[in-house]
């Protein structure tokens, strides 16, 4: 068990910046998620701390030893891949017993080791098999079996769900879970799924553009976006932005936008509301809209035209148009019926709304 | 005019082969297939009825029925083409591993590193295999003749590693690029060096690419005829050298001729039927 420290570290192919200033400490036995879209430097990151890739600029420490000089089998990780990288050519359970026998272990020892997995992973079954002849759940499964065999300082995973289907994806998630409850370990998770990165993260990376854009927990970033790139990539449905002007009129601040006006408590930005010609985004959340007028002073009201609803079974998720722009209001009764082209009025709390500046993206007001 | 009828030709073809019940089109195929295989097989056939024909009854293969093994008697009593034999096995088979050995850590490279000597070993190759093959002999000749290997086996090997190498880098290239690299990587943080996973992941993994190739390689060099004609003499006799040679001043002894390519044979039909189904398999990565 160990703690992870990434300092300054940058990469760069060319003049392509991969991770640009990452610092991060990841403490022993918490699981970090990095989430972002493709491109965004979060493989990149993994594969510098897993040794796979030169560290261009910073230090990576594991356990408090630097790493950057030592190669991936002397940094005492485990990684799980995406197409799960199993050995084609040996049974299951020379898969596990591969890189114990690397580091000279006895073998009543590693089947031991192997034992023990096995069970942890209901495989016991598979171990005779090639991976070939196994379905991909159970590939995943034994990839993870490699890892906790060796039961080393840090498990890396990137991206081990994106090939799975939906169901066995929601399945593996759960496993994964239990996993980490049986075997406690620092882990560095690597996925471009928003889902994934709040049920398993204890805290979340979010990267765009190889620059970290925020670092908490789930619950901090859904609430408490930095910016709005991180409002719009967690949280689903995505978050409706408005963009706008405020001004001062008989102490309210109005905002205008296309399609709607909305008055606001003078203080909802605190010192920060940038009135007159400054530009500025609005952000709600679609479970944060409900469908009716404002029902108390601490509510907003906004009018558009029923466009389409999409029927979840337990919700309907309703998009109307304001201006230009498509709103979504999710938690929708689902028995509701509602034609297309209706006029509604949606409402939400002003203590859901999220302001961004229009030109940087930055949040204007911390929002409880 | 003339479209229409052409359309209504292909048409009227197309309705052919459609009109025909499943079973008909499987017989037409059956044949066509049985006509493709006699006209290659023909050619064997005749060498193998020459070879078992007395001398003077070559040219006359309408008269009489003799038949006789006493040309593959007199062929194999000459000791020059027991050593033909013995020596185009040798440098087949050493080409062969020499020309893997090469080509597997050639072509593992150009599949997964990146940089000006991965860059540079492309371009070399690349141009290498520009250079028609016949052009190389002479320049060879000499080369030989001045490191003093000439007529010997190294100054066969070396040839035919070196255009093999230009040759197969980029077939082996093809096999690893068909290898999911993250293996290598999974098997880097499992305790293996670079090395160590190319040879314990990699390698395994394009056993069937090597093995296709391995076959390619030993029966191309065992037919070559042209670089043993020019870089070998009396000393290193080679099969393919020794069976011209029964055309001489006095004559055409096609009998004898056909005996030795018989025997020369022999070989070369046990890799293709061992290796043929690893050739498809290994191809097909």
């Amino acid at each position: 068990m160990a703690e992870v420290v990434l300092d300054e570290v940058q990469k760069s192919y060319g003049r392509v910046t991969a991770v640009q200033d990452f610092s991060l400490s990841i403490g022993d036995r918490e699981f970090v998620v990095l989430v972002g879209p493709s491109g965004c430097g979060k493989s990149t990151t993994l594969r510098m701390i897993a040794g796979l890739e030169d560290i261009g600029a910073g230090t990576i420490s594991i356990g408090g030893r630097v790493v950057n000089e030592l190669q991936p089998k002397d940094r005492d990780i485990a990684m799980v891949f995406q197409n799960y990288a199993l050995y084609q050519h040996m049974s299951v359970r020379d898969n596990l017993a591969f890189g114990l026998r690397n580091r000279r272990v006895p073998e009543p020892q590693i089947d031991a080791a192997i034992a023990q997995a096995a069970r942890i992973l209901s495989i016991e079954p598979l171990l005779d098999r090639r991976p070939r002849q196994l379905s991909g759940g159970q590939q995943q499964r034994v990839a993870l079996g490699r890892c906790i065999v060796r039961n080393p300082q840090v498990f890396l995973f990137d991206e081990p769900l994106s090939n799975l289907d939906a169901q066995l994806r929601a399945q593996m998630r759960l496993e994964l879970k239990e996993l980490r409850q049986r075997v406690p370990t620092t882990s560095v998770f690597v996925t471009h799924d928003q889902v994934e990165a709040m049920t398993l993260g204890d805290r979340i990376v979010v990267m765009k553009d190889g620059l970290v854009q925020q670092v908490g927990t789930p619950l901090a970033l859904y609430r408490r976006p930095a910016n709005r790139f991180v409002a719009g990539f967690i949280g689903s449905p995505a978050m409706n932005f408005m963009d706008g002007r405020l001004t001062m009129e008989d102490d309210r601040l109005i905002m205008t936008g296309d399609g709607f006006s909305l008055s606001l408590p003078p203080t909802i930005l605190g010192d920060a509301a940038p009135t007159g010609q400054h530009a500025l985004c609005m952000g709600i959340r679609p479970q944060h809209l409900r469908l009716g007028g404002p029902s108390g002073p601490g509510q907003l009201g906004l009018g558009g035209t029923l466009m389409v609803t999409e029927q979840l079974g337990d919700e309907q998720i309703v998009a109307i148009r304001v201006g230009d722009k498509d709103v979504r209001i999710a938690g929708v009764d689902p028995d509701l019926r509602l034609a297309p082209g209706t006029g509604l009025e949606v409402s939400a709390g002003v203590e859901n709304l999220h302001f961004f500046d229009a030109d940087t993206g930055e949040r204007l007001r911390a929002t409880t | 005019m003339s479209v229409p009828t052409a359309v209504s030709a292909e048409r009227h073809a197309a309705g052919f082969f459609e009109a025909l019940a499943p079973g008909g089109r499987r017989v037409l195929f059956g044949l066509a297939a049985v006509a493709i295989c006699l006209l290659f097989a023909f050619p064997v056939f005749w060498l193998v009825l020459t070879s078992l024909r007395p001398g003077f009854a070559v040219y006359y293969v309408h008269r009489g029925t003799d038949f006789t093994l006493d040309n593959f008697h007199d062929v194999l009593a000459q000791e020059i083409v027991l050593k033909a034999l013995f020596n185009s096995f040798m440098i087949a088979t050493l080409a062969t591993l020499l020309s893997l050995a090469v080509t597997a850590t050639s072509g593992y490279m150009l599949s997964r590193f990146k940089g000006p000597i991965p860059n540079t070993w492309f371009s070399l190759i690349y141009v290498f295999r520009c250079v028609p093959y016949v052009s190389w002999v002479l320049p060879l000749y000499f080369v030989t003749r001045q490191l003093g290997i000439f007529d010997t086996y190294w100054g066969l090997l070396l040839p035919h590693v070196a255009v093999h190498i230009c040759f197969f880098s980029w077939i082996m290239k093809g096999f690893f690029d068909g290898i999911d690299p993250s293996m290598e990587y999974a098997a880097m943080i499992d305790g293996c060096s670079r090395w160590g996973a190319f040879w314990r992941v990699a390698m395994p993994a394009a056993i069937p690419g090597l093995t296709a190739l391995a076959i390619l390689c030993w029966l191309y060099t065992w037919n070559e005829f042209l670089f043993a004609l020019i870089l070998t003499s009396h000393e290193t006799p080679i099969i393919t050298v020794v069976m011209a040679q029964f055309v001489h001043e006095l004559g055409m002894e096609w009998h004898l001729m056909s005996a030795t390519a018989v025997v020369a044979l022999g070989p070369a039909l046990i890799v293709t039927l061992f290796g043929q189904k690893y050739v498809i398999r290994g191809l097909k990565v």
